[in-house]
């Protein structure tokens, strides 16, 4: 099915939606695997035709493996065919949404990457690239970015596990139809050796107030990267730690397993969570008044700016979400922070304004939004 | 780029990390970088590997070409860097399946084939077993094979092409000899046995 920006929109809550866990601190659980196909140049090296030859490939695997049983299934392969990847509990398997970024409208990409579908580099240079996408979200397919394939879940809060055994599933359909790159020594071969092996890359987002508040961050990203895992913001390329957001994900993809992978990543991850619990009960018992004080601006400034940049603003509901998961807000809760972090997304903002936006139109405009939104808290 | 701590070299090592709870980049020079390193000054949040590729590529590689069996110097040892080892790297003959180049490599950290891995395994094998916590795959593997898949399905994606153009031109009986081999693909792919020849 064709896919349309709107469709997606109407999960106001994208990847940030579902039950929240770890009381908040881990936002959400990204994993995902890398391929790529024998015999053809990786993307970054193929001629455009090629390129599209792949994505018919691709897609034809794709759809054989999802597709739902109705009029198309003839002869043997009625019998035969697939049950769609994790199609259990009735989920809308079949109705993958398909997204040609390259022939889409800037905003749309844009979109597509503030929901974190796509990756930057893909919004760089889209042509010839392909994604398919579960409406809800929570796996998509990308195809000619920089591998042929790249398997991706993406589930609020932490769920590593859950996240992995759903790309299993979809993973083993599509080496059933297709031959994949691989070497008995180097495992999975992609077009950056960074990836070779399991070609897995999960991660985590983080918020972590606590610590920053506290001045304790520092010292936890070293100690994060000397255990071979990687961190960085949430935003840009892992550059912009705005709204106080980050990503730990695992360096190396090669002389573990999968699973010896995620054991390694989650215990961090749970080392750092009870960290930031510690810094947070730690600053609010410490004093207070800061506490009351950060959260109160923060609040503020969202309820009664009428100019509100977008780094401003995701800072701004760090703050406040900071103040929902202390207990401090009545009515307010972390899904309607949740939204606002979504929708204050330029593309996001653009999109409902139905057209472009100036930086000066967009400011306006989101902090009408956050006043909106949070009028009743 | 010029290095930001001595002004005078080119920049080829691009870092992050955190300061004051932001994250900060730095454009340095290798040997502004390894004495920045042995200070403890920088909490590295992640590394260009390009220029881990090309810094290691040229410590594993001898100045004759040959590999280090000791895999070289240990990251950012960059005494052993010679001038002309650079060349060197790109002295590896390019991929003979996509004519991709080790300088190629080096720039991008890409890589053009899945071959290319046995074309500049010099190279890959010295970085990866660095940033790699082993040289061997110990994950998942692809399923039964599925050899001959990947043809099978691009040759569906042709046919239905051809019967597209077959039925807008209303040659109804060769579209509907395309479209039976299209179903019997298809059979295959999804059943894993070989299509029947016609």
């Amino acid at each position: 099915m064709k896919g349309s920006i709107e469709t997606l929109l109407r999960n106001p809550l994208g990847f940030l939606g579902g039950p929240a866990g770890d009381d908040g601190i881990v936002l959400s659980t990204r994993l995902r695997f890398a391929r790529n196909l024998a015999g053809h140049r990786f993307p970054g090296a193929l001629p455009p035709e090629e390129r599209s030859a792949i994505g018919e490939t691709v897609e034809a695997a794709v759809s054989a493996g999802t597709a739902p049983p109705k009029g198309r299934r003839t002869g043997a392969a009625a019998g035969r065919r697939k049950k769609a990847p994790g199609a259990s509990a009735g989920s809308p398997d079949g109705e993958l949404l398909v997204f040609e970024p390259g022939a889409m409208e800037r905003i749309d990409r844009e979109v597509l990457a503030e929901r974190r579908l796509v990756t930057d580099e893909l919004l760089r240079s889209p042509a010839g690239t392909m994604l398919l996408v579960r409406p809800d979200e929570t796996v998509s397919i990308t195809v000619n970015g920089e591998d042929h394939i790249r398997l991706q879940a993406l589930r609020p809060g932490f769920r590593l596990a859950e996240c992995l055994g759903e790309l299993n599933r979809i993973d083993d359909l599509l080496a059933e139809r297709l031959d994949y790159a691989f070497d008995d020594k180097l495992g999975y071969l992609t077009a950056s050796p960074t990836n070779v092996g399991t070609g897995m890359r999960a991660s985590a987002m983080l918020h972590l107030p606590g610590l920053v508040l506290s001045g304790q961050i520092a010292a936890t990203v070293q100690g994060i990267g000397k255990l071979n895992l990687s961190v960085g913001g949430a935003f840009g390329d892992g550059t912009d730690n705005r709204g106080n957001l980050f990503v730990i994900s695992n360096q190396s993809t090669l002389g573990e397993s999968e699973e010896q992978i995620l054991e390694r990543l989650a215990a961090v991850i749970r080392q750092i969570v009870a960290q930031e619990r510690l810094a947070r009960a730690g600053l609010i018992e410490k004093d207070q008044n800061a506490i009351y004080d950060f959260v109160g601006r923060s609040y503020g400034v969202l309820r009664h700016s009428y100019c509100l940049g977008g780094a401003e603003a995701v800072k701004c509901l760090s703050g406040v979400r900071f103040g929902v998961d202390a207990g401090l807000f009545g009515s307010l809760t972390a899904a309607r922070v949740n939204e606002l972090l979504l929708a204050v997304g330029s593309a996001h903002l653009q999109k409902r304004a139905g057209r472009e936006l100036s930086a000066s139109e967009r400011a306006a405009r989101r902090a009408a939004l956050c006043r909106e939104m949070l009028k009743n808290a | 780029m010029l290095c930001e701590v001595c002004h005078q070299n080119e920049a080829t090592i691009h870092i992050k990390e955190v300061r004051n709870g932001k994250i900060v980049s730095h454009d340095l020079c290798a040997s502004c970088a390894k004495l920045k390193e042995e200070q403890g000054e920088l909490g590295v949040l992640g590394f260009n590997l390009a220029e881990v590729l090309f810094k290691f590529g040229k410590l594993s590689l001898k100045p004759d070409g040959g590999e280090d069996p000791s895999g070289g110097g240990e990251p950012g040892g960059g005494e052993r860097e010679g001038s002309g080892e650079a060349e060197k790297v790109s002295e590896l003959p390019p991929c003979p399946a996509c004519g991709w180049t080790a300088k190629l490599l080096c720039e991008s950290s890409r890589l053009g084939c899945p071959e290319c891995y046995r074309a500049f395994a010099p190279l890959i094998e010295g970085a990866v077993e660095r940033f790699q916590r082993g040289g061997f795959h110990l994950g998942k593997r692809p399923g039964a094979a599925a050899a001959g898949k990947t043809a099978r399905l691009a040759e569906i994606a042709k046919l239905k092409r051809e019967l597209a153009r077959l039925v807008s031109r209303e040659e109804y009986e060769a579209a509907a000899v395309c479209r039976d081999r299209i179903n019997a693909l298809r059979a295959s792919v999804a059943g894993g046995a070989e299509p029947a020849e016609e």
